[in-house]
């Protein structure tokens, strides 16, 4: 296995404080790795930073061996590297298809002939076979996420990353999300960099997890282990302690 | 997306026919010369919507685009004297390469750039044309210029037959793939990045497609009234533009062209109300705003037609 | 030399009368508002019709223009553009046609003739060899004196801790209870005041006609984008690189080009610093 990804001392300041200091980490073809911390630990910061969204203060990111930072967002998409927002932004007026559609027009879907029939087919994959023409306004958080993954997989990604897909979802929606990522997972050897801040639906999913508090990796190893860490132990329950004391 | 169905098809037909056979049945030059007008407006109005109807970044300049394509057909004729229909394909190019100079440095930004930067560029233009009058001609303008076609009324068919196009073109690419992601842009530019789509690109490339049929319809306008002067460059002309989209309803191109014709027509009508015509335009763009924000024409159509699709 | 240098700054101060309204405007309220040129118009024409028509006195006159003006704008931002909020279309449309109402109602009402409005002062200043009318030396004196009281304002009252407030988290701010559509008010009031004085201050040596706001908007357009939407310090350094820019090409060149220089400064900074001099978000 090669890395696909590789993050070098990858720093985020806004103004005097800093989002996320010093990442470095590698993620390696076909690996489903998880990013662990509590709210504010600067999660989606990086993820902002990976995708493009975001520039790094510092450091370097390189994927398929190229550097992609300073890169666009859209480029990246186009290098292989798709992701989720944790809050779901579909295109309103228009019905799930073309949501899908709008992805199937990336460049790098271009070798798709019937873009229609690709859109089609994703949106049954995700689970939203058949209701190609419904408009996104009516759809319930749940599919709204599973539409998100679906406009992610059309640009053929190489490397999927997910921000938070499971927040404000019930447990019953849990656990079908979960296991539509895990099937992606397996049969289109799609690596995934996930992001979660709760340890119970992360653990049955991921392989590795990299644990972060305020900004920082404190911790990279199987979930097993990560229960186990000290530190990750002090991040989850020092934060439990301060909540219930200011509650 | 909202496909072309039959009744739209015969409806435009039908308008297309009243609008062509018109002179014939009340013959008078003046008619003819206010539906040229009509059709010259109806051109502009539809190339507005095309892109900032559909990608939600508001022009507020586009007369920069209209008086640069009729003073390219001015320069021609009156300084190099060319062939007169060397100056639409001319005007055409002249109006994107501004397109460019505004869009390059303006559409990769997020916020209200755009629209400022078209404003000031059309205004500022205005400007130079008086403060350059030495080869402008200033408040003047440049005159003689050499007519398309010799009779009014083959140079209105001509026009209409432009028009006609000119919205056949703009709708049948709405309707594209080219057009969804259009829309998409008007939605959110960030879930389109992250959909892997250039969306400067296509931001800049339906300005320069808006910019080039504004520039043709300035040049067929400048071979209309055989003249070109500052005022086609003012901030009066885009707000006109604007108030016939806003009321043929933002983002149907149809619309546009539709309320361009009437209310250009409404236009001529109100010539005896003089210097309170901008006024009742005016009030009209602010009930519009109020109470009709989906526009009229585009509403109304649909409305009537439901029940045949 | 001494002559650009005074001429420059007296550019440069109606600019950034004109620049800081637009941008405390847009900071706070989110509201790109074009009919900011009609409040410096409408400040003119109100000291025109006091002066020379009504014959009211010039000391009393000046403040009662801007108060009137002032007032419109509440008024303008009240009725039409607060209900159209939601769309930010709407409410450049909204204020494009108020400014194009404003334009034509001047026009109807006084012709579009010149109109003139008698000097505050009369004199004519020696400075270093170098003579300058009164009046130019009144509006810069003006000009520094209302962005200072401005300044401290925002600065040092409750009122303006508000201002920035809702200028940096509109929600958080009302979530505090500071009454943001009062703010609004009392910001298009001094945006709309500040305008009208540097309508009222060049009265009497530029020329008075309804067309006369156009051309400062897009000069305080251009330095709200050079200085950075919604930045109050920035706009006023803009004003300055504006301003005495303007004033040296005139003087090298000839005042042709002098009106090249925004369109020039805004291409630059977009290429180079879109977020402008001292960026967004940052009020004061």
């Amino acid at each position: 296995m090669t890395d696909l990804l590789e993050v070098n001392g990858v720093t985020k300041r806004f103004g005097g404080l800093t989002a996320v200091k010093n990442a470095t980490f590698t993620l390696k073809k076909g690996e489903f790795t998880g990013i662990l911390g509590p709210n504010g630990a600067g999660k989606t910061t990086l993820f902002n930073i990976l995708t493009g969204f975001m520039q790094p203060t510092t450091g370097t990111i390189h994927f398929n061996g190229e550097l992609v930072r300073e890169l666009a967002p859209y480029k990246i998409v186009n290098r292989g590297m798709a992701r989720t927002f944790q809050l779901t932004r579909p295109f309103v007026g228009m019905n799930l298809l073309e949501n899908v559609l709008v992805a199937c027009m990336s460049p790098r879907a271009s070798n798709d002939k019937d873009k229609e029939e690709r859109a089609s087919y994703l949106l049954a994959q995700v689970g939203l076979g058949g209701r190609d023409k419904e408009p996104v306004e009516t759809l319930p958080y749940g599919d709204l996420r599973r539409l998100e993954i679906a406009r992610a997989l059309a640009t053929r990604p190489d490397l999927l990353l997910l921000d938070e897909p499971f927040a404000g979802l019930g447990s019953g929606e849990i656990e079908q999300l979960a296991q539509l990522i895990r099937r992606l997972h397996r049969e289109q050897n799609l690596t995934i960099l996930l992001i979660e801040h709760k340890l119970r639906e992360f653990m049955a999913l991921v392989s590795r997890v990299i644990a972060m508090n305020f900004g920082e990796i404190i911790a990279v190893g199987p979930p097993e282990e990560i229960v186990k860490n000290e530190k990750v132990i002090e991040a989850y329950i020092g934060k439990t302690e301060d909540a219930h004391a200011s509650a | 997306m909202r496909r072309i169905s039959l009744i739209d098809i015969a409806g435009a037909i039908v308008l297309v026919a009243i609008l062509a056979l018109a002179p014939m049945f009340v013959s008078s030059n003046y008619l003819t010369g206010v539906l040229t007008v009509c059709a010259v407006y109806g051109i502009w109005a539809s190339s507005w919507d095309f892109m900032s109807g559909l990608t939600g970044r508001e022009n507020f300049g586009h007369s920069l685009f209209i008086g640069a394509g009729a003073y390219t057909a001015g320069f021609l004729a009156t300084i190099w004297s060319t062939n007169p229909w060397l100056s639409l394909p001319t005007a055409v190019g002249v109006a994107i390469a501004f397109s460019l100079l505004v869009g390059f440095p303006t559409l990769r930004l997020r916020g209200p750039y755009f629209a400022l930067a078209m404003l000031s560029a059309s205004a500022i233009l205005q400007r130079l044309c008086l403060i350059f009058w030495e080869y402008t001609g200033g408040e003047e303008g440049l005159y003689g210029l050499d007519p398309l076609i010799k009779s009014p009324l083959h140079y209105y068919w001509f026009v209409l037959a432009v028009l006609v196009v000119t919205v056949i073109v703009l709708t049948l690419l709405a309707q594209s793939h080219w057009g969804l992601l259009l829309r998409a842009i008007r939605g959110d530019e960030a879930t389109c990045q992250a959909a892997g789509i250039n969306v400067t690109f296509y931001k800049i490339a339906s300005l320069m497609i808006s910019a080039g049929f504004a520039g043709l319809g300035g040049a067929l306008y400048a071979h209309y009234q055989l003249q070109v002067s500052p005022p086609l460059f003012s901030v009066v002309v885009s707000i006109t533009v604007i108030i016939m989209v806003y009321v043929g309803g933002i983002g149907s191109i149809y619309g546009a062209a539709v309320a361009a014709i009437l209310l250009t027509l409404l236009t001529e009508m109100l010539r005896g109300f003089g210097e309170y015509r901008l006024w009742i335009y005016t009030l009209t763009l602010m009930l519009i705003l109020f109470f009709l924000p989906n526009g009229l024409i585009a509403p109304l159509w649909r409305r009537l037609t439901e029940r045949l699709r | 030399m001494l002559q650009i240098l005074i001429y420059g700054a007296v550019s440069s101060a109606i600019y950034a009368m004109l620049a800081v309204g637009f941008t405390l405007i847009f900071g706070v309220a989110r509201i790109l508002n074009l009919a900011h040129g009609s409040f410096y118009a409408l400040g003119a024409y109100a000291a025109y019709v006091l002066t020379s028509l009504l014959k009211i006195p010039l000391f009393l006159a000046a403040p009662l223009a801007v108060l009137l003006v002032a007032g419109f704008g509440v008024v303008m931002e009240r009725f039409l553009v607060r209900p159209l909020r939601q769309s930010q279309l709407a409410v450049l449309m909204i204020t494009l046609a108020v400014s194009l109402a404003v334009e034509q109602a001047l026009f109807l009402i006084f012709g579009s003739e010149y109109r003139n409005v008698p000097s505050f002062v009369a004199e004519k200043l020696s400075i270093g060899g170098v003579d300058i009318s009164g009046q130019r030396l009144l509006a810069l004196v003006a000009g520094v004196l209302v962005l200072l009281t401005l300044w401290l304002f925002i600065q040092r009252t409750r009122l303006g801790a508000a201002i920035l407030a809702v200028s940096q988290d509109p929600e958080a701010a009302q979530y505090m209870g500071i009454p943001t559509n009062r703010i609004f008010s009392i910001v298009i009031a001094i945006s709309a005041g500040t305008a009208a004085l540097a309508g009222v201050l060049v009265s009497p040596f530029l020329t008075v006609q309804p067309t006369m706001g156009l051309l400062p908007m897009v000069k305080a357009f251009a330095i709200v984008i050079v200085g950075g939407l919604g930045s109050i310090p920035g706009s006023i350094i803009a004003s300055l690189i504006l301003g005495y820019s303007e004033t040296i090409v005139a003087y090298l060149i000839s005042t042709s080009w002098t009106e090249l220089v925004s369109l020039v400064a805004v291409v630059i900074t977009l290429m180079i610093r879109p977020s402008g001099i001292l960026g967004r978000r940052a009020a004061f």
